[in-house]
């Protein structure tokens, strides 16, 4: 099975970038990679901490943002995975949208009368189902992806609008367009720590107390749901990587005509994937209705289907990948929502910050128009934050959309998606 | 390859029945028309249509309030009504179609709930220059045949931000908004005013949720949680709400922080969630069922007025909820208040400096 197969014809949509790739990656170049991650994570921090302690911006690295940050990013992550879970065996889903939003009527639905726990499974039951349909109309029967995706998008609004009006009016507390709230799931805290660590974080060192922040972000106050996302996403990682049938279900996202001559179930291994992805973009939805807002409400996926698979695109079809796309999406959107005006103004210097590392890289490697480039725009950054003493609201509300947008652009060269993603494959009817 | 689009086609077309579905529930009451000769004579027989905001009957919000009005007019003046309701993130068209069925189906007076309908309104209500137009929370569509029902927004406002600095121990305060827009600041500038005026000084937190045309700021919950979380973290006690869905959000952020909410539109120390009632201290109430139920009045009597009817503090047009006691011991101090803004002698501004 070779990576560097060419996707037929002009029927893969998002193939730019990819087709050839060295056919395998040995295990010490695997580990520098990791290395160079790890010290580019590092000194991303120190950054944030030096403008923290300069800028006096408390709230970029603050425990409550950073808590923030993982709850906003979980259910992204989860329509991603949803995403990552389809596309890796060839499907490409954009009808996450419309699963999440079944999943969110699912679980507020159910959750109201039977508990968060049942409201979950629901969810996840309903954006299965959503799933089911996509997987029957793009393998089954061979539908675009695209239309069926679109197609699923509007029956999950239009089928939760309608189920809404004839199942919710005139319950206790909920009406057409929400329910009735559900009861909360517990949060998991480490005993004894929560005080301690913020006690380190008000003294606004710098390091420690942004250390104290993240390590008290991750130990307090967690909802067990985005605990059990964090699993989904590394027990996802290791099926789809170390496990027989991951293999076979990402040989037909690469070539399903090979994985057929040597015998896998094309459709079957399919079918599979996409009733998984429907599965976690329905949790993804189910979260927002139990854990983030307590009721399920019209439009509260507010587009974060898209957002899921735009991260999942971010992190070249990787678990790892789309988990850091959603936190970085996360971490901007609670960042902005949180004393906005100046804690945007500060990512500025950040921001400035790491163009300017950016663009002397590229000048060293003798890159010199987008060396140029990215010193130019870190001068007028850094001039803006000079300039200002806060982001005005118009401004912050694209925060999130812009720093994705960004670390895209700089990263799209090596995105590589699965070779016949969004291929439709008839089986033995070769290519 | 064909089955693949018939396939398709009944995909699309389930999609389309569906979404078709969503969009208005269909128990008008049209569809049973009251007998006038059961009720007692009005002066003019009403034909009431209502053009909801996204939400409708059963938002236990702003439509509601609408709804509470009509109700009560069709209770007292014999009338009967046709009631339809928009659609999250539908096209300006759909709010046109909408209201020119309800004039070409002989209605009048229509009332168009929401200052969503503005625009539509403006090009719909020239076509129809014998049926009364009424629209709420909005100036922008004016015409000979255009009532626009206003609120002092500002004025309620400004007494709950007073009852929030009074009640205030950490002298810091917030204010979520769902979207940004006029209408919106309106709450804030009188919510900044009024807690200014009883605790000069005080520090007032604001942040709205999203930016228009994204108007999903109205029904995020997750974002107003989000942001009220924010302020408490950053020392406020007392969050301030004007965000729809999204307030629900602030509530339960309060009562995790162990502060305290202010609810918006109606008592919502009545209509919100049971477990989360006892964090709201009081409520800015915008009494739409008010306006509704006095414009169809004044229609009935044949006394229909276009133009801005604006209802303030002064008609009871918006006033502050006592419901649970928490604001008893400040009471005075908030009539206080509330008679010199009667007086004049406060005029609270309805745009932040």
């Amino acid at each position: 099975m070779s990576a560097a197969v060419q996707a037929p014809g002009g029927g893969a949509p998002r193939n730019a970038g990819g087709g050839t790739r060295p056919a395998a990656r040995s295990g010490s170049d695997r580990r520098t990679r990791l290395v160079r991650l790890a010290v580019l994570l590092a000194l991303g921090f120190v950054v944030v901490s030096l403008v923290r302690v300069i800028t006096g911006a408390q709230e970029i690295s603050s425990s409550g943002t950073l808590g923030t940050a993982l709850g906003l990013a979980a259910p992204i992550a989860l329509a991603g995975l949803g995403g990552l879970w389809s596309e890796r065996a060839g499907v490409t889903n954009i009808g996450l949208e419309g699963m999440m939003i079944a999943g969110s009527f699912g679980a507020g639905w159910w959750g109201y009368q039977h508990g968060p726990w049942f409201g979950v499974l629901m969810g996840i039951a309903f954006g299965a189902i959503g799933g089911l349909i996509h997987a029957v109309a793009t393998v089954t029967f061979g539908v675009d992806h695209i239309i069926s995706g679109v197609a699923i998008n509007i029956l999950g609004l239009g089928a939760t609008q309608y189920l809404a009006a004839r199942l919710l009016t005139g319950t206790e507390g909920g009406g057409s367009t929400q329910s009735p709230q559900v009861d909360e799931l517990p949060t998991l805290s480490m005993p004894w720590v929560g005080d301690q660590l913020l006690d380190l974080e008000r003294h606004h060192w710098f390091l420690v107390s942004d250390l104290a922040a993240v390590v008290r972000a991750v130990t307090t106050g967690v909802s067990i749901l985005t605990v059990l996302a964090v699993v989904l996403i590394v027990v996802s990682g290791i099926v789809l990587w170390r496990t027989a049938f991951g293999l076979r279900l990402r040989s037909c996202g690469e070539d399903p005509w090979a994985a057929e001559s040597l015998g896998v179930h094309v459709y079957r291994y399919k079918y599979a994937a996409v009733v998984m992805s429907g599965a976690c973009a329905g949790f993804g939805g189910a979260f927002l209705a139990v854990v983030a807002a307590s009721q399920y409400r019209e439009g509260q996926t507010g587009g974060r289907g898209f957002i899921g698979l735009a991260a999942m695109i971010f992190g070249n079809w990787r678990p790892g990948g789309l988990a850091g796309g959603s936190l970085l999406f996360g971490y901007t959107d609670g960042l902005r929502l949180r004393q906005g005006e100046e804690s945007i103004h500060a990512l500025l210097l950040v921001l400035g910050i790491g163009l300017l590392a950016l663009g002397v890289w590229m000048l060293a490697r003798r890159r010199f128009p987008q060396g140029g480039a990215s010193l130019v725009v870190a001068a007028l950054v850094l001039l803006w934050f000079a300039l200002t003493d806060t982001v005005p609201g118009d401004f912050t509300g694209m925060t999130p959309y812009v720093a994705t947008l960004l670390v895209l652009a700089l990263a799209s060269q090596r995105l590589r998606p699965p070779a016949a993603d969004g291929v439709v494959y008839r089986k033995g009817q070769g290519r | 390859m064909r089955r693949g689009i018939r396939a398709a086609a009944v995909l699309a077309a389930a999609a389309l029945a569906l979404a078709g579905c969503g969009s208005d529930d269909e128990e008008s009451p049209a569809a049973s028309p009251s007998n006038g000769a059961s009720k007692p004579p009005a002066a003019v027989e009403l034909k009431i249509g209502m053009a909801y905001d996204v939400g409708g009957r059963g938002d236990q919000s702003f439509n509601d309030a609408a709804a509470a009005g009509l109700d009560k007019a069709k209770a007292e003046l014999g009338a009967e009504s046709q009631e339809v309701e928009a659609v999250t993130g539908e096209a300006e068209s759909a709010r046109e179609e909408r209201l020119t069925q309800l004039a070409e189906g002989g209605y009048n007076p229509v009332i168009a709930v929401g200052f969503v309908y503005a625009t539509s309104l403006a090009k719909v209500a020239p076509q129809f220059p014998d049926t009364h137009f009424a629209i709420i929370d909005s100036t922008d569509a004016t015409g000979d045949n255009i009532a626009n029902l206003v609120f002092a927004e500002e004025e309620g406002s400004f007494l709950v931000g007073a009852a929030a600095a009074l009640k205030s121990k950490s002298g810091n305060v917030g204010f979520v908004g769902g979207v940004n827009t006029p209408l919106i600041n309106k709450f804030e500038a009188g919510f900044k005013a009024g807690a200014e005026a009883a605790k000069p000084g005080i520090k007032v937190q604001s942040q709205y949720l999203t930016q228009p045309p994204d108007f999903s700021g109205f029904g995020d919950p997750a974002k107003g949680k989000t942001a009220a979380q924010g302020m408490f973290d950053a020392g406020a006690d007392i969050v301030y709400q004007a965000a729809g869905g999204s307030g629900g959000g602030v509530f339960e952020a309060a009562k995790a922080a162990g502060g305290k909410a202010i609810g918006v539109d109606s008592d919502q120390a009545l209509t919100a969630d049971a477990s989360v009632r006892d964090v709201i201290l009081t409520s800015m109430l915008k009494k739409v069922d008010v306006a509704v139920y006095d414009f169809l009045q004044t229609v009935a009597q044949d006394q229909f007025k276009a133009g801005t009817v604006s209802f303030d503090l002064e008609q009871g047009g918006v006033d502050y909820s006592t419901t649970g006691g928490q604001v008893d011991d400040i009471k005075a101090q908030l009539d206080d208040y509330k008679q010199q803004i009667i007086d004049g002698s406060i005029t609270v501004p309805t745009t932040v400096s």
